[in-house]
């Protein structure tokens, strides 16, 4: 940090950031006091604080269930996408480079595609091949957002994977299953569990999925979704707050991770 | 004695390139031998395929006498160590070198037993529960070394392991490698680049240029007695003079060179009076003196360059036609500097004949 | 004694035992895997087939499946197809959107609203994430990193909905303005085009912050010193130097921002009103109910999703980036 940059607004620009960072934690800051205020309905002043609406939401049977069914279906699409994320990078790191160009834009497909016409896309599919909306196929459309993410994570550390390791795995007498589940994966670890905690996070914060394939069941967006527009109160406060800590603490959780599995 | 690893009549080509041209080579077990040679020459694609990560595209490679060209490299009783090691970076010292006993279905016991004789032999014992990252590079060497003898292999391949240790461990190794070969009484395939690495440790060198075997050899008759100018070149430093055979006399070529008679050792090139040749003349054999020596291949020169290389010193000297000879001395041998006129000769027995070749800049 | 001597034999060997796998050994011995799997991997093409069979199946029934499936009815004159009755095709369920504003009205406003959010959203994090890759000491950078990705992991209904926690007529804006007293009544902000573009920026601009911040990153600072050195000041080092080789994370984040930002489904229900009604919900409207509208649902889509990967397409080009980093 030389004199080169002191002529570049360091002020301001670290005004900037402070600003933006502001910008991103006061919606959220007010969002979680809300959840504190001692009265039927969400406005400022907070005034009174109370703990009755967390008591409230950890006694709402219809709150706990939709945990349950969310973690769930998180739980599935990860073990899914994480075992076909692999898998895919897998073949696409061991094609030839005009091969692995192309089915590296397809397994990318579903994640650039507008997350509406993904979940259309997918109602349409599921439709023609007699797939009940539902659990199923929730976790189905979980899983197919998914697996890019995964592949472009263990595809990373593949890459940086050296060439010899696989050789002389093989020359010690291991097949190539071995070879794969000795070697290759374990040194995918690090991509692996982010890529597992990403999943997680993606299929429990997932709407408009789950909207178009689930059933009657809500998940924890849906659940939020509908008690928004039917009247709030400081109810869903304390149930996104709760969730808002759950999910941030796993997301940081794996970004340590990530961190410092990179770092060594 | 049969050959341990014979290779017969194996090609390998990429599209066009070829990159192991109709290679016959026989090894003899518990030997420590060197494929040396410029890289591309072919030697790291021989050992690929005696390892099983290459088939060739025509020929027969057999190990102990059975056909191994088309068996994967799980199924060779053969490993590699490879240029950067390639530990398994998630496992232990311990569990590397047992990677391969595991798989042989051996006992928890047994391997134990293995791994900590084996480390052992390389005073690692202590290091067991280390993980790669936490050994230095010659450590790490030692223990990829160790690995790929665990499962006790009919043949070690290692292809250039010592590229990546700084000078002086490198020679370390050097000794420690052949040593550790000498102990076990395996037989070792060496790839290297590295003539010195080559003439050190090798009991027999097999120089491979442009994907064949220009020759092979002990180190003391490779260096003395090369057959090519390539080998002459390759290993140590060569002055190559271009002369015409007069006469052989047994052991003995006489040449016309320079205007001069000179004589030098007759080896297996077969040499006829009036044919073309070069002369080969390790720059260690020339010697000095303030006067005409005894008369054999002497000649007078005039010092051109003086060049310290601290255990020795470098000495170019000009010849009457003009040509630079490189001569080299050592602490005391001659204290002639840089100007003056000398006379040098060398010994007949010094100087070998080879085929007349394009003798490259 | 004993337990001196049992020490001093650990010692020798270097520890205790590690645990080796012993098993490894027995089921790859084993009968049931030398001629299931174990058979498979002698081969070439059982290798291949191993390795390439279900990730090709994946991609082939996934990843390009429900794209053609939608993309077949959008041309259906009837859907569900009835038995014995051969499917027909047609354009018609294209010519629908054009035919009325309440049709194609809701894209146009859905693209104006993606392309400003990812133009303001640029220009904002643009000088955020320069400062994080290039000023801020560089032990403290994962950190300062890491604090802009707290809010990354709400998720978007709790982003949305924190979001409406401000803009309220009863939230916190419209409580501080009054209570400092620069206004009397409250300003209507929910429910209208600012607190819909204010939303769907809150929600997408942390998806541009990582693919600046790594293409920044990645400039070496030595470049910028050299530029400096030859008499380059702030802004032409910015303009010549950090704009060029922050190139393809431009492209990336703005990509990735605009391709996110027209699919957002939920934000613009919640708070963009009645009169700012965006494409995807169009679209929903016609998968609610019986399935013999969702031809013309499809077809929707379909315009949707050509429209906004020519748009992403037609941008990569004129940048002129690879996205090569697209998540």
């Amino acid at each position: 940090m030389r004199a080169y940059f002191s002529d570049i607004p360091r002020t301001l620009l670290a005004m900037g950031y402070w600003a933006f960072m502001l910008y991103l934690l006061v919606p959220l800051t007010l969002m979680m006091a809300m959840s504190f205020k001692d009265a039927n309905f969400i406005a400022f002043p907070i005034g009174d604080l109370t703990l009755r609406w967390y008591s409230q939401v950890l006694h709402d049977k219809q709150f706990l269930e939709a945990c349950l069914y969310t973690i769930a279906i998180a739980v599935a699409t990860t073990f899914a996408a994480t075992v076909i994320g692999v898998w895919i990078a897998m073949l696409i790191a061991q094609s030839g480079s005009r091969w692995s160009g192309i089915l590296f834009a397809l397994a990318c497909l579903p994640a650039v595609v507008p997350g509406m016409i993904s979940a259309i896309s997918l109602r349409v599919f599921i439709s023609t091949i007699d797939m009940p909306t539902g659990t199923g196929a929730i976790v189905l459309g979980h899983t197919v957002h998914a697996v890019p993410f995964v592949v472009v994570m263990a595809l990373t550390r593949l890459r940086s994977m050296p060439p010899n390791l696989v050789d002389a795995a093989r020359d010690l007498g291991a097949d190539s299953i071995v070879a794969f589940f000795r070697v290759t994966l374990p040194y995918l670890g690090p991509a692996i569990a982010g890529g597992m905690i990403f999943c997680v996070l993606l299929s429990v914060d997932d709407f408009v999925r789950t909207f178009f394939l689930g059933g009657y069941r809500p998940t924890l967006p849906m659940l939020i979704f509908a008690k928004v527009q039917g009247g709030m109160s400081p109810e869903i406060n304390a149930m996104a707050t709760l969730v808002l800590i759950v999910t941030a603490a796993v997301g940081l959780y794996a970004e340590y991770m990530t961190r410092r599995s990179r770092s060594r | 004695m049969q050959p341990v690893v014979q290779f017969e009549n194996v090609t390998k080509t990429y599209g066009q390139a070829i990159a192991v041209d109709d290679l016959n080579l026989a090894i003899e077990p518990g030997k420590f031998v060197t494929l040396l040679g410029p890289s591309g020459c072919g030697k790291s694609t021989t050992l690929r395929m005696l390892g099983g990560f290459e088939t060739p595209s025509s020929g027969r490679i057999l190990l102990a006498g059975r056909d191994v060209t088309h068996l994967p490299p799980n199924k060779r009783n053969v490993n590699i160590v490879f240029q950067d090691y390639a530990l398994f970076p998630h496992m232990n010292v311990a569990r590397n070198i047992a990677f391969g006993l595991e798989l042989q279905g051996k006992s928890a016991d047994a391997i134990h037993r293995r791994v900590m004789e084996l480390l052992r032999l390389v005073r690692l014992e202590a290091f067991a529960e280390r993980l790669p990252s936490e050994l230095s590079g010659g450590q790490r060497q030692r223990v990829a070394l160790m690995r790929a003898l665990a499962p006790d292999p009919q043949v070690l391949l290692l292809d250039e392991p010592l590229s990546a240790l700084d000078a002086k461990l490198r020679q370390q190794m050097q000794i420690e490698l052949k040593a550790i070969q000498e102990t076990t009484g395996k037989t070792f395939l060496f790839v290297t680049h590295d003539q010195e690495e080559a003439l050190t440790m090798s009991d027999v060198i097999v120089v491979m240029n442009n994907g064949r075997i220009e020759q092979m050899g002990d180190p003391h008759t490779l260096y003395s007695h090369p057959n090519s100018v390539f080998v002459a070149n390759f290993i140590g430093e060569a002055n190559l003079l271009k002369a015409t055979v007069v006469a052989r006399d047994g052991d003995r070529t006489a040449l016309r060179w320079n205007g001069l008679e000179v004589q030098a050792s007759a080896t297996g090139h077969p040499a006829k009076a009036g044919d073309a040749a070069c002369i080969v003349v390790r720059p260690e054999a020339i010697r000095f003196s303030g006067s005409p020596a005894d008369g054999v291949n002497a000649m007078p020169g005039k010092i051109r360059q003086r060049v310290f290389k601290g255990n020795h010193t470098s000495m170019l000297v000009e010849v009457s036609d003009g040509t630079h000879l490189t001569a080299l001395v050592h602490l005391g041998d001659t204290e002639s500097i840089a100007g003056e006129d000398v006379w040098i000769s060398w010994k007949p027995e010094n100087a070998t004949v080879i085929r007349d070749e394009a003798v490259p800049a | 004694m004993a337990s001196i001597e049992a020490a001093q034999a650990e010692l020798e060997n270097g520890g205790p035992m590690p645990r080796y796998s012993t098993n490894i050994s027995r089921i790859v011995n084993s009968r049931l895997y030398q001629l299931t799997l174990g058979a498979a991997v002698a081969s070439r093409a059982g290798r291949l087939a191993l390795l390439a069979a279900v990730p090709l199946l994946w991609l082939a029934f996934l990843h390009i499946g429900p794209i053609y499936q939608m993309a077949k009815i959008s041309f259906l004159t009837s859907y569900p197809l009835q038995h014995g009755r051969p499917a027909s095709y047609t354009l018609a369920n294209y010519a629908i959107f054009f035919s009325e504003s309440i049709y194609f009205m809701p894209l146009i406003r859905s693209f104006v609203f993606s392309l400003a959010s990812t133009a303001i959203t640029l220009i904002v994090v643009f000088p955020v994430a320069y400062y994080v890759a290039k000023i801020v000491r560089p032990d403290w950078r994962s950190k300062a990193l890491l604090l802009l990705l707290v809010p990354f992991w709400a998720g978007e209904l709790i982003r949305t909905f924190s979001v409406i926690m401000l803009l309220a007529n009863r939230g916190a804006l419209n409580f501080l303005l009054r209570d400092i007293g620069l206004i009397d009544r409250p300003i209507p902000m929910l429910y209208t085009s600012f607190s819909l573009g204010f939303g769907l920026i809150y929600l997408i601009c942390l998806y541009m912050l990582l693919p600046l911040y790594s293409a920044i990153d990645k400039i070496p600072k030595h470049l910028l010193d050299a530029a400096a050195d030859l008499g380059a000041g702030p802004f032409t080092r910015f303009r010549r130097i950090v704009l060029p080789l922050s190139r393809d994370g431009i492209v990336s984040g703005c990509s990735l921002v605009f391709l996110t930002c027209i699919g957002v489904f939920a934000t613009p229900m919640l708070l963009g009103g009645p009169t700012n009604v965006m494409f995807p919900e169009t679209i929903s409207g016609f998968f609610h109910g019986a399935s013999d509208k969702w031809p013309v649902g499809a077809a929707f889509a379909l315009i949707m999703l050509v429209s906004a990967l020519t748009t992403a397409g037609i941008f990569m080009r004129l940048v002129g980036g690879k996205a090569t980093k697209l998540m």
